[in-house]
Formats: C-alpha cells, structure tokens, sequence
C-alpha cells in the first residue's frame, strides 16, 4: 500500500531542507494531513476518555473527582469514566435523549419524575457493603422505593442558608433568619441564587408557607410578592458559587443565600464569615445515586454506588466541603472541633429533623414557578 | 512624498491616543497571567503571594486536558470543512458567470449577520426535532457554519487576485480540470488557504454561544472554561490554562507573521502578487 | 471526440462542459446546500415553532399566537429588548469612536511597520473571549483595580459600585471585546482613500478639520458602517457578558432567551423572542445603512 507520496514526518523535514520534496508531494501531503483530521473523531470517538471497562458516572459538575472514589480506586486501579450536567433537568434530558451511563446523581426533589421516566433500575443491596450504615431517615424519601425494590442510594445532603460576614452584618443581638436577606439596611450588598429551585423554596420557608401547600394560587402569589419586595436589595443573583464568594470576601455583600461549601471556602481563606442557621429552619436536599436501567457494566455501577455511600467518601465531603453524608459513621471521622466549625453536629438526624426538606414538584408548578422568577429577577 | 510632509504630519495627541487605546486593548488581558499566579483563589487586590500551584493543578486535570482535545478536534474539522467549502465556493464565484450570484453570496454570507444564539438556538431545534443527540459532531457543524463564510470572504480576493490566464494556460496544455487545480491553482491560493485554517480554528476554538446551545456531554473548552467559572477553587488552574492558551495564540500568531512576511517575499519574487 | 457527442449522454456532458452558469452551479453547490440546510431548515423550523406553545414536557402543535401575544403584553420582554438595543446601541457608539482614531493613525501616521501595528491590535483577541470578559471582573469588581488603585491613591473613600454588575460594565466589556472588529474595516476604509484627493483638497485650502469632513469621513464611512453591523448585530445576541458583569439590571434579551430553553423550559417562547429579536436588529440594520447611504450621497 506503501505510495511513493507517502513519506514520514522525519523524512519529510529532512526532504524539506535538502529540497528534494516537489510541491506536489507537500500538497498531497498536507490535503491527506486535512483528511485525517476530519477523520479524527470518527476513527476515536472517546480517544481521550478513560478506558471502557470502568463504569460511568454521570453527576453534577464539580463532583467529578475522583477523591470521591477511594475505595473503588483501590478495587479496580483508577477512577470511574465522569460525565457532568449543569442541573438535574438536563441530566434527564441527556438521559431521556438517549445518553447511557451507569450511574447518576439526581437530588431529591426531582426523584420520582427519575424513576417514573423509566430509565432506572432498583439496586442489588446485597452487592452494597455500605448500606446497612445509611442513615435510616434517608432511605426512605419519596419516590426511593417504588414495587418494592430500592432506586436511590442517598449520598451527599447539604442546606440553603444564609452566609453573612461576622464583622459586617450587624445583627442586632436578632436571631438569625430568612429576614437577614431582606433587611434594608444592608440594600444593595445581599447576594441570592439566581435559581427558583433554591431562592422560591427559600422565600416559601420565610413566608411561613409549608412546603405542600405551596402550590395553592395564594400562596404562591403571596411567594412571589416577597421575592418582588427583595429585588430591589439584591446587587446579584447568580448560580455562581464563586461570584458570591468572591462578593462576599471583598465585602461587595454582607449576606448571601449559598450552599454549604461557601462558608468552608470563605473561613478556609480567613474570611471572616459565619453560616447561619436560620429560625425558620435551612432548606434541606438531599442528593444520591440511581443506576440506568442499561448500565452496561452493572457490578462496576454498584461498585460506583458503594464507594460513594463509603466513611472514606463521607469523611471527605464533610471536611473538605462542609456537606452531609448518608453513612452515619463517616461523622465519627472528623473531629468534634471541625464539626462545630462546619456547622455540624455529631448527631445528623437532628440536623436533618430542623431543617425543611425539599419536596418534590409536579412539572407544572416548576415551570410556573421558574417563568415567574424569571420576571421578577428581571424587575416585573 | 511631498503629501506626507502637509496631510500626515506627526500628530501628537493622536500618538498619546494610539499608545493610551493599545493599553486599554492589553491590559485586561494581562490581568490573567498575572492572576495565575497569585496565592488566593479569590481574584481581588491586592496580591499577596505568588505561587505556581495551579500550573502544577492544571497539568494533572484530565477533564481539562479532555475539553482541550475537545476544542482542538472540533476546531481542526471545522476549519477544514469550511476552507474546503470556502474554496469551492469563491472558485465559483470568481470564475464563473452565475445568475443570481449576489443573492447566492449572501444566503452563504448569512451567519455574519446572525446573532450567534438565534443561530444556535434554530439549530438545536432542527436537531431535536429530528432526533439527533448533541454531541462535538453538532458544536462541529454549528461552526463549520459560522467559519464558512469568512473562508470565503478571506478566499475570494485570492481568487481574484491572481491571473486566470495561468489555469487557461494550464488547461491549454493538456491538464485536465483537476490537475489543473492541484497543480496551479492550489499553489496560488494557499497562501488564503492557510490564513482561512488559522481564522476559522481561532473562531471555532473560541466559540461559546453556539457551543453552548449545542454541546452534548463532551465540553469544548470555553463551555468547560464557563462551567469552572462556578467553583472557586477551579477557577485559579482554568486560568492558569487561559494564560497558557494566551502565550501559546501569540507565539502562533508571531510564526505565522514571520511565515506570511516570508511567504510575501517569496511570491513577491515570483511575480505572483503585487 | 464528435463521435461521444452523439450520444445523448455526451451532449448533456458537452453542455454541461461548455455552460458557465452550470459549472459555476456546480462547483458552488455543495457549499451553498450546506448553508441552506444549515440555516434555512432550521430557520424554517424556528419560525413554525414559535407559533407552537409548550405544556409541560410536549408541544401543542396548533399554530397561535400565544407567544407573540404575550411578547407584546408584558413588559418584561420589551423592557429587555430595548435594554439591549440600548446597550448594543452605546457599544457599537463607543466601540467605534474609540477605535476610528486608532485606525486613523495607523492609516495615515504609521509610515513603516504598519503590519506590526494591526498585529498589536488584534493579538489580544486571540485570546479567551470568556476570559477577557472574566478580566473586566477582575478590573471593575469591588476591590478590583480600578477601585483599588484609586482608594490607594486616596482619590475614593469607598469602591465605586456602579463599575461592575450593571449596564455600564457590560457596554465597557463589549467595548473592549468587540474592538478588533471596528479597528479593521475602518483601517481598511482609510487605507484605500486616495490620497491625492487629500491633497487636492489642501491645495484648494481646505484646513485639516474642513479636510477630514469634506473627504476623509465620508470616504471612511462604509469602513464605519460595517464596523458598525459587525458590532451590534451579535452583541444584541450576547448573553455572557451580561451573565457575569450585568448584574439585575444588565440582563439582556439573550439572558431571556437562553432559560427559556434551560431552566423556563419553554421552547417555543424562545423562539418567538429569537425571532422578534432578528426582526428588530434587521429592521434597524436597514434603517441604518439606507440613512448612512442617504448621508454619504448627501455629502457628495
């Protein structure tokens, strides 16, 4: 098959020097160079993804790493293949448009659209070593189990409250609230996620509004009213957790609705701030894994699932991100000290018992919902 | 040169003006590299340590490396298939007399007068509704796109450029058509082609608002660039990336600078360009 | 070689050989299918698409004008359509005067190295459009630079806090991002003016002010103009910039656009925005380039 025009790149530039290579040939070559490169990705689709035996884990971005996945490195030698979604509405819309992976990382609120889209399959718990130690209150959430078998393993919870600095938000020996974020005083230098799947349920919980009779026309109104009244306070509404950390470190805000790793990053770099608990309570989710009714490496998917639910995977995330975790035992990891600064007690079910949990949604509502914040973001 | 002496004399404000805008066009850009390098994840003054961390954190992050390699194929595809179209399409539109030529060239024109999301936003629909998964084949075909018409608007003056009599010639002498391209043709206009690959890669590789709208779950690099903007300690290595990426354009661009001056003078010597 | 022609096959063989349009046609055809299937289609689409409405998860594919109707009806939609028009607007506005005079002085007061002067110019843009934008974070932002510098040199008691997340910062971040695109047609323009029309016009005495308005600017214009579409038309359509500097009262219609397919979730609304935004640019578009000609033959 060996051409005369086919010539090796050492050749090439040694031909090229000598001068011995025609035009002709360097065109040849450089039009077979344009052919392989438009073949490039048909030839190797993934050339660059891990190799194809690890299982895949489909999760939100920023939990792509593989400090989450001690144990299953140690079984089979590297990470799991990581595939990210900006939000749990496009994870299932990559999913329902025919994405396969082994594993992914919905949340709570939205877990029984999940299970009812049919793409998921009940876990095998025998294959789970980790699963007797879950905190029994997360195993039971609505839409995990469904005709008796099990379709979500609990592994990250965290809270929606209020991070405010020490030295600049004057709370005026008041409790810590909800009303923190609508405190006039301080107009202009609040900060709130731009998302109504955080700042409706928020305002909902400030309201006073329980969280099934937030789709009632009153109350969402009455919601929506208290949003309104905030739009004029707020210099940002964004996703972007580091915006607000940022804003937060320079002072630009005094308070903002985060998560739970804003304060541990902010404290980490000296910022003196504190993460409220809020009289009202936190808003509460919980986030786990489900396994793809395809999966085309079951053993490895539970393999996945079992190290995220694992102490080691715990003891991580609740250090390094101030974030819960399902396994009981991973809280006996950190220290009592590094607890109370996060914000955490020994006791997770206490926590979990003050705090609001999310509920799901009917779709219809959700859109409502977002289309509204929407407007009233926009100053309508 | 008598004109220069009354029309273009030195003018001094407008030389303070020059120097005060090439400031104000390089030092935002500036920022990053220096920013790369300082101690805190947060990018506030005043800096108080330097450190090179996030080099070392860039070099080990695959997902990074992976959105690159992303950005880097769609960009070399893209540029491909756009000066190859670009290259058909400026031929004919030079050389031959073609009813409605001008509408034609405007149709295939289209996308520069297209904000980027109406563009992005039309195709998504059409690849929903015709069942097609996202993916880096349609972020590739969203800029083979948006890259075509300005390899035909680099490719036409080439075209015209040169002197038809030569492809005549060559025809004259017995070449067939395809000959006649590979050898005359091609030669004459490769500088175009070559300047065509470099924008169209530069226009592809920087792209968001396309991509953005039609990534599927392999990021290129701004979307993956976009998305580490949310997480603060993942800020610091993207821009460590960023300012690698900034040097590297620059280098390029010098090469390609001194390969053009160099090309110049040679074709200057052929007789092939003014 | 008659003998071929004989055959119906090598008339059509001979004709197609011999006719100019069809060889033309053919050699332009594959790249004019591709931008037809790539932006009529899916334009085709769009358009039938926002005349559809969304429930839920499905589309009602009864044709209305619910979408419009409600574009129309809230101010919200307008509201942010204008803030876009009026940001693009003072964009392109500053854009192109700061950079008519950088081109001016590469045109006529760079004699030697003029290449090394548009290379300088255009090198920044080379780099990250998302991480300029990011840069401008960095320099407007509360204790960015600016704001430090200035508290630093005692000229401010407190951080100037209208510099980042507002209307102001997005027109300054486009400003910068979209320089390269008003520097170039316009260096262009003025380059291709004849210079000896200058000069007549000295020998005539006209002075330098008299000169640049009776000949140079008017022979600049469609440098100005096209500088002018290039940058208005896509920064109307931009939804990063004001997504990180814009801050609540910076969103822009892109903003809009872009959750009505993220999280709003309703497509067809989308398109309908899209498809007004188009509308309106083009509408000024034309309005601007028939005013622009009508000036340009006026100053003839």
């Amino acid at each position: 098959m060996k051409r005369k025009t086919d010539i090796s790149p050492q050749e090439m530039t040694d031909r090229l020097q000598s001068g011995t290579l025609s035009r002709r040939q360097f065109q040849q070559m450089l039009a077979g160079a344009g052919i392989a490169m438009v073949a490039t990705p048909v030839l190797s689709p993934s050339a660059l993804a891990a190799p194809a035996d690890q299982g895949t884990y489909f999760t939100w971005g920023g939990y792509d790493i593989p400090e989450l996945f001690a144990p299953y490195i140690e079984q089979h030698g590297e990470a799991p293949n990581f595939a990210a979604f900006g939000g749990s509405e496009e994870g299932l819309t990559k999913l329902m448009g025919g994405y396969v992976v082994d594993v992914a990382h919905p949340c709570n609120a939205v877990l029984p659209r999940w299970v009812a889209s049919g793409l998921l399959q009940p876990f095998d718990l025998s294959q789970l070593s980790n699963w007797d130690d879950v905190i029994p209150a997360l195993k039971n959430l609505e839409g995990s189990v469904h005709d008796g078998g099990t379709y979500f393993a609990p592994m990250d919870w965290g809270q929606t409250s209020i991070t405010y600095r020490e030295d600049l938000f004057d709370l005026q020996g008041a409790e810590e609230s909800w009303g923190m974020l609508w405190d006039e005083r301080y107009a202009g230098q609040i900060g709130v996620i731009a998302s109504a799947g955080d700042t409706w349920w928020c305002a909902t919980i400030f309201a006073g509004v329980d969280f099934t009779e937030m789709t009632t026309d009153e109350n969402f109104d009455k919601v929506a009213a208290l949003l309104r009244q905030q739009r004029p306070l707020v210099r940002l509404y964004t996703d972007d957790v580091t915006t607000l950390e940022q804003a937060l470190a320079s002072g630009e805000l005094v308070a903002a609705m985060t998560w739970n790793s804003s304060p541990v990053d902010l404290k980490r770099q000296d910022v003196p701030v504190r993460w409220a608990n809020p009289k009202e309570g936190a808003l509460t989710w919980v986030c786990g894994a489900v396994m793809h009714k395809d999966a085309p490496n079951p053993e490895r998917a539970h393999d996945i699932i079992d190290s995220l639910i694992s102490v080691d995977t715990g003891r991580f995330l609740i250090d390094e991100y101030g974030y819960g975790h399902s396994n009981s035992k991973s809280f006996d990891e950190v220290s009592e000290e590094r607890l109370a600064e996060l914000g955490l007690t020994r006791n997770p079910s206490e926590m979990l018992d003050a705090g609001k949990f999310q509920i799901p949604l009917d779709e219809e509502f959700t859109s409502r919902m977002n289309g509204e914040f929407e407007q009233i973001k926009a100053g309508f | 040169m008598s004109e220069i002496s009354y029309i273009q004399r030195p003018n001094r404000p407008l030389h303070v003006y020059a120097f005060g805008y090439i400031a104000f066009l390089y030092i935002p850009v500036l920022f990053l590299p220096l920013f790369s390098f300082n101690d805190s994840i947060y990018f506030a003054f005043p800096i108080e340590e330097f450190t090179t961390e996030w080099y070392r954190q860039m070099f080990e992050h695959q997902a990074m490396h992976a959105a690159l390699a992303n950005s880097l194929k769609v960009g070399a595809v893209a540029s491909v298939l756009a000066t190859v179209l670009g290259v058909f399409g400026a031929k004919a539109v030079t050389r031959y007399r073609i009813p409605g030529k001008k509408s034609l060239i405007f149709v295939i024109m289209l996308p520069l007068v297209v904000p980027g999301i109406l563009l992005g936003v039309a195709l998504l629909l059409m690849l929903s509704r015709l069942g097609i998964t996202l993916s880096l084949y349609t972020v590739t075909m969203g800029h083979v796109l948006i890259c075509t018409p300005f390899a035909m608007a680099t490719l036409i003056p080439r075209f015209e450029g040169f002197d038809r009599a030569m492809e005549e010639a060559s025809a004259d002498l017995g070449a067939n058509a395809w000959s006649t391209f590979w050898r005359v043709t091609l030669p004459m206009v490769l500088p175009g082609v070559v300047a065509s690959l470099l924008l169209c890669f530069t226009i592809s590789f920087d792209e968001f608002i396309i991509a953005f709208m039609l990534t599927g779950t392999d990021p290129t690099l701004p979307i993956f660039m976009y998305s580490q903007l949310r997480f603060p300690a993942r800020l610091p290595p993207t821009v460590a990336l960023g300012s690698i990426i900034i040097f590297v354009s620059f280098v390029v661009l010098c090469f390609s600078l001194w390969l053009r001056r160099y090309g110049v003078e040679e074709s200057a010597s052929d007789g092939v360009r003014p | 070689m008659t003998q071929t022609h004989d055959t119906l096959r090598g008339r059509l063989y001979a004709f197609f050989l011999r006719s100019e349009p069809v060889r033309g046609f053919a050699l332009l055809s594959p790249t004019l299918l591709i931008m037809l299937a790539g932006m009529c289609v899916p334009f085709v689409i769009l358009v039938a698409m926002s005349f559809w409405t969304q429930h839920v998860f499905e589309f009602d594919t009864t044709l209305s004008l619910t979408n419009y109707n409600e574009i129309v009806d809230k101010p919200m939609y307008r509201v942010l359509l204008t803030r876009s028009l009026a940001i693009s607007g003072a964009c392109t506005v500053a854009t192109v005067l700061l950079a008519y005079p950088m081109a001016y002085y590469v045109a006529f007061h760079v004699h030697r190295h003029k290449m090394v002067w548009i290379v300088l110019m255009t090198l920044p843009f080379w780099s990250s459009y998302l991480l300029r934008v990011f840069a401008w974070k960095i320099i407007l932002g509360y204790n960015g630079a600016i704001n430090a510098s200035f508290m630093g040199l005692g000229w401010l008691e407190k951080p100037l806090e209208f510099l980042l997340y507002s209307p102001t910062a997005v027109v300054i971040t486009l400003t910068h991002a979209w320089a390269a695109f008003a520097i170039l047609p316009i260096y262009v323009s003025l380059e291709k003016i004849d210079r000896s029309l200058l000069e007549a016009a000295t020998d005539l005495g006209d002075g330098p002010v008299k000169r640049f308005i009776g000949v140079t600017l008017p022979l600049s214009l469609p440098g100005v103009i096209a500088a002018s579409l290039l940058i208005f038309i896509p920064t109307v359509g931009d939804f990063v910039t004001p997504a990180l500097v814009g801050g609540p009262d910076g969103a822009m219609i892109a903003n809009l656009i872009q959750v009505q397919f993220a999280r709003v979730n309703n497509w067809p609304m989308g398109a309908a925005l899209s498809l007004a935004m188009m509308v309106i640019i083009a509408a000024i578009s034309l309005l601007y380039i028939w005013t622009a000609r009508r000036f340009t033959e006026y100053g003839r």
